[in-house]
């Protein structure tokens, strides 16, 4: 029942909650790094979470959230997969994107529910978008633009890296139907209208997410990459192809010769599939050097697992018109595999994940929050090594503040942005970045008033002791080892960048939700009807429709 | 016809793509494929390349491939190797991390190379070398490492009495009294102190004795005022230093304080800070054939020997070299890469820079060690 809350970035999810939780109006967070904005991180589903946690705890809430962003997904993918097939195999999409592999892997894997939100509202958005491009109107517009705004508040990587795979196929759609039904258009109207859709909807982004942007702007990503196994070749690393590839894409293998091959040969189909091939492409990683050749720099920044989502997403229209076919041509016998095939793609991640789990450190921090608690422990800074994702969970039920954090995007301790490493808790699997910035913050540790270090795996006590830190105390019956050093002052407050001031807590605090309440306000604004996607027939080719197919 | 083209084409492409990128891999697959030099596994038809894979696989911990790679592995077993590779005991081998392979060739002949390799560890003291000739032999088209295994060293079933002092300390407080223990620390006292320029900064080199009857864990802080007043760095002298201190005994300590410069340098103070602990005079390890080398590179040569019946699994030579005068004039160091065993003499070699090479006249030695045990009350 609990299974997403195992996945790896949960704990970092419901951290962020929690600030949310006791703290609205105030986006600066303390506890991790000395002190950091959390307005460098769109907070939709963290603010969802927190709202709901006043309800059902938060734990439930945050399981709450993602199991709404599954059920605006699979709403979305049936009104955006409506415009490129039929409405059954629309619905075939909208079945399969539940049990999507990448979904899966999202949820009890990687626990990225902002990934999941961003592309649930992303492709509720798209299906208006098209709609403003082919026929004009106010509804379509509006709802598109704030929709945009509200998938931006809950994450905006779809936004910058996403738009080109999901948006330019739906503009040359538009301009290639143009001709098509009652209401005629033409090219240029519609590129005028993709142009004043992004111009206002950037705009609405900009305004909704101001303090976000003006951090970024502030502090563009300037710290030392760090190394991510998305980026790496799947074949000459055939661990974390299965990781990244096989366990994410499942049986959907099997599907991608027919979704090429169909998406070449049926017309209105090309620019959907380019879009899927191209995003495809991208979300292998390392394993082609297109990612690199065009993201530059911020190749080092993305992570791609989520690349490799929309490219799953993009393909769900084709394989939606594949399971409909089939079953229309062999009913049960085609039903059983497709079930159980689709039963295997979704389930495959979570046995991954409990087979290699991500947070394989089953730790109680409890007694380190209450050691910390007591005292007057928490005068001091401390950090973790061994804990895992416990650190975020750590954070929550101490009082005290780490030097740490999972949270790398707004990190602005000199030591831990210089050397390309992850947090300091697990340095050592990142080498030798990581353990040159846990040499580096040890170093000066009396500048941050850091006197303790739990230490859940003693690999690393040669360095504490060489380096003049000294075993205090254990817990967990000696599980966790309590190191210290002498002499440390006591931590002060410390602000490395700047401090958002009152008047972006307020606008954080109000317009990233209000958005996303006044997106699902405008959506129940009715449409205007009109046949936006496609004939009965898309499904099948000039050369390759034949009676039985047409059967249903 | 078209969309046959279409998605032929796109196939093609893409194999064409993820082909080039297995053959020419970008820096982060090649990150994560094994190497640090820019290397992933290749057909093994030179010396370099053998020796390459070896280490790949070795930095991938994938040691039974390694092992099957060496055209000697009937000479040893798997373990042999393995323990060899990662250390016989706990100790900084078992925890480093294979970060890079320099291969030289010193001869080669058709069917044969000898070469010098230099192994180099990260590990979680920082990065350390370790250089073996290697020979490679050719065998058909390929050519295999012929690993020069270092035996487990084997020492005779004995006694040894321990009779060395040891101290324990009763503190009368609860448990949450170890931050202040409300015991006077231990007499320590600065015996000397210099600081030095240089280009990567400027460093505080000396000494500091523990002056009192009782152990004392120890550190120095020292702080540089400029000449406005201001205070220009705070540094302590980290793993520059033998924290323990025994009654009477003397470590040297280097401070380093990157990006200043001397002459912006008005005074600097010293916080010399002690605290009382329990401890023992055991293991202890002498040092064997010391020597100070001016050519053909700066260092001092020695061995380790454990006189004690125990395993030291961390060593960590600190070294004092002084002057004519017997001024302190560098301060260097040096971790053991495996554990010391009960009088089992392991090589050392502590470096020294090449411009303070002739200045040195004397120097003095000693080993601060650590072995994982219980809480340090």
């Amino acid at each position: 029942m609990k299974l997403p809350l195992k996945s790896y970035d949960t704990n970092q999810q419901l951290f962020f909650a929690y600030h949310y939780l006791h703290d609205w109006w105030n986006p600066w967070n303390v506890k991790w790094f000395t002190g950091f904005s959390q307005t460098t991180y769109p907070p939709l589903p963290q603010q969802w979470t927190a709202i709901l946690a006043h309800i059902v705890g938060l734990q439930y809430a945050y399981m709450l959230v993602q199991f709404v962003a599954i059920l605006l997904l699979a709403v979305g993918m049936y009104r955006f997969a409506a415009i490129w097939v039929n409405e059954r195999a629309a619905s075939f999409a909208s079945l399969a994107v539940v049990l999507l592999g990448s979904e899966s892997f999202l949820i009890y894997n990687a626990g990225q529910l902002a990934t999941t939100w961003e592309a649930a509202l992303y492709v509720l958005a798209l299906p208006y978008l098209y709609e403003w491009l082919r026929y004009g109107g106010w509804r379509p517009f509006v709802k598109a633009v704030v929709l945009f705004a509200a998938t931006c508040s809950a994450h905006d990587v779809i936004i910058i890296f996403g738009t080109a795979f999901f948006t330019f196929p739906l503009i040359a759609l538009a301009i290639m139907e143009r001709e098509q039904g009652e209401e005629k258009t033409t090219g240029g109207a519609v590129v005028a209208r993709a142009v004043a859709v992004a111009i206002i909807a950037a705009a609405a982004i900009a305004i909704v997410l101001l303090p976000y942007w003006i951090d970024l702007f502030r502090y563009p990503v300037t710290q030392t990459p760090i190394p991510h196994a998305s980026r790496a070749n799947y074949l000459l690393t055939p661990f974390w192809g299965t990781n990244y590839f096989l366990i994410p894409w499942g049986a959907l293998m099997l599907a991608l010769p027919f979704i090429v091959w169909r998406g070449a040969h049926v017309r209105r189909l090309v620019p959907l599939m380019l879009g899927f091939w191209a995003c495809f492409l991208v979300g292998l990683g390392g394993t082609t050097p297109v990612a690199l050749w065009l993201l530059h720099r911020a190749f080092y920044v993305l992570t791609f697992e989520r690349v490799a989502y929309w490219a799953e997403l993009l393909s769900l229209p084709i394989l939606g018109l594949l399971c409909s076919e089939l079953v229309a041509r062999f009913r049960m016998k085609a039903v059983v595999p497709l079930v159980v095939l689709a039963a295997i793609t979704c389930g495959l991640p979570i046995a991954w994940a409990n087979y290699q789990p991500t947070n394989s450190i089953n730790l109680d921090v409890g007694p380190v929050a209450e050691w910390l608690n007591r005292g007057g422990h928490d005068n001091y800074r401390y950090f973790t090594l061994g804990f895992g994702n416990n650190i975020s969970r750590l954070s929550i039920e101490t009082n005290a503040n780490t030097v740490d954090g999972e949270w790398y995007s707004d990190r602005r301790l000199p030591e831990l942005m210089k050397y390309g490493g992850g947090s300091l808790d697990n340095s050592k699997y990142f080498v030798p970045g990581g353990l040159d910035a846990l040499r580096a913050i040890l170093h000066h540790a009396d500048r941050y008033g850091l006197k303790w270090v739990f230490v859940h795996d003693p690999w690393y006590d040669p360095l504490l002791h060489f380096a003049g830190w000294r075993q205090v105390d254990q817990l967990e019956y000696g599980a966790i080892q309590v190191w210290s050093k002498e002499a440390v002052p006591p931590a002060h407050p410390m602000v490395f960048g700047v401090k958002p001031p009152a008047w972006q807590g307020i606008m954080w605090g109000i317009l990233p939700v209000g958005s996303s309440i006044l997106a699902f306000l405008l959506v129940f604004i009715p449409d205007k009807r009109r046949q936006i996607g496609a004939s009965e027939d898309v499904g099948a080719t000039d050369e390759t429709i034949v009676p039985e197919r047409m059967a249903s | 016809m078209r969309g046959a083209v279409l998605a032929i084409g796109i196939g093609i492409v893409t194999v064409v793509l993820v082909a080039i990128g297995t053959i020419w891999p970008i820096p982060s697959a090649i990150y994560f494929a094994g190497s640090g030099n820019g290397n992933v596994l290749r057909a093994p038809s030179a010396p370099e390349d053998a020796i390459q894979n070896l280490g790949i696989r070795i930095r991938l911990h994938q040691l039974p491939a390694a092992y099957n790679s060496l055209a000697n592995k009937a000479e040893f077993t798997e373990s042999d190797f393995d323990q060899d590779v990662t250390g016989f005991y706990t100790s900084l081998r078992t925890q480093a991390t294979l970060e890079s392979v320099d291969a030289q060739p010193l001869h080669q002949s058709d069917d044969q190379a000898d070469m010098r390799v230099r192994f180099h560890w990260i590990t979680v003291l920082g990065p350390y070398d370790d250089t073996r000739d290697i020979q490679v032999v050719r065998n058909g088209n390929r050519w295999q490492v012929d690993w020069p295994l270092v035996r487990r060293p084997s020492v005779p079933a004995q006694v040894i009495p321990v009779n060395y002092l040891r101290w324990d300390v009763i503190y009368s407080g609860s448990t949450d009294e170890w931050g202040s223990q409300n015991v006077a620390g231990p007499n320590v006292r600065i015996v000397d102190m210099r600081p030095v320029n240089r280009a990567e900064g400027v460093y505080v080199l000396g000494e500091l004795l523990n002056n009192d009857v009782v152990p004392a864990w120890v550190d120095v802080r020292a702080t540089l005022v400029g000449k406005d007043g201001n205070i220009l760095g705070r540094e302590d002298s980290f793993d520059m230093i033998s924290h323990r201190l025994l009654p009477k005994q003397v470590t040297p300590f280097r401070i380093h304080f990157p990006n200043v410069d001397l002459s912006q340098v008005a005074s600097i103070r010293m916080h010399p800070e002690s605290i009382l602990i329990s401890a023992s005079a055991d293991p202890v390890v002498e040092i064997l054939n010391q020597k100070y080398n001016v050519q053909p590179i700066a260092s001092l040569t020695g061995q380790l020997s454990d006189q004690s019946g125990q395993t030291v699994n961390f060593a960590h030579v600190l070294s004092t070299f002084y002057d004519s005068n017997g001024n302190v004039v560098w301060v260097s160091d040096r971790y053991i890469g495996r554990a010391l065993l009960p009088q089992s003499p392991v090589d050392f070699t502590v470096a020294v820079p090449e411009d303070l090479a002739r200045k040195i006249s004397s120097e003095r030695t000693i080993v601060a060690t650590y072995s994982p045990k219980g809480v340090e009350l």
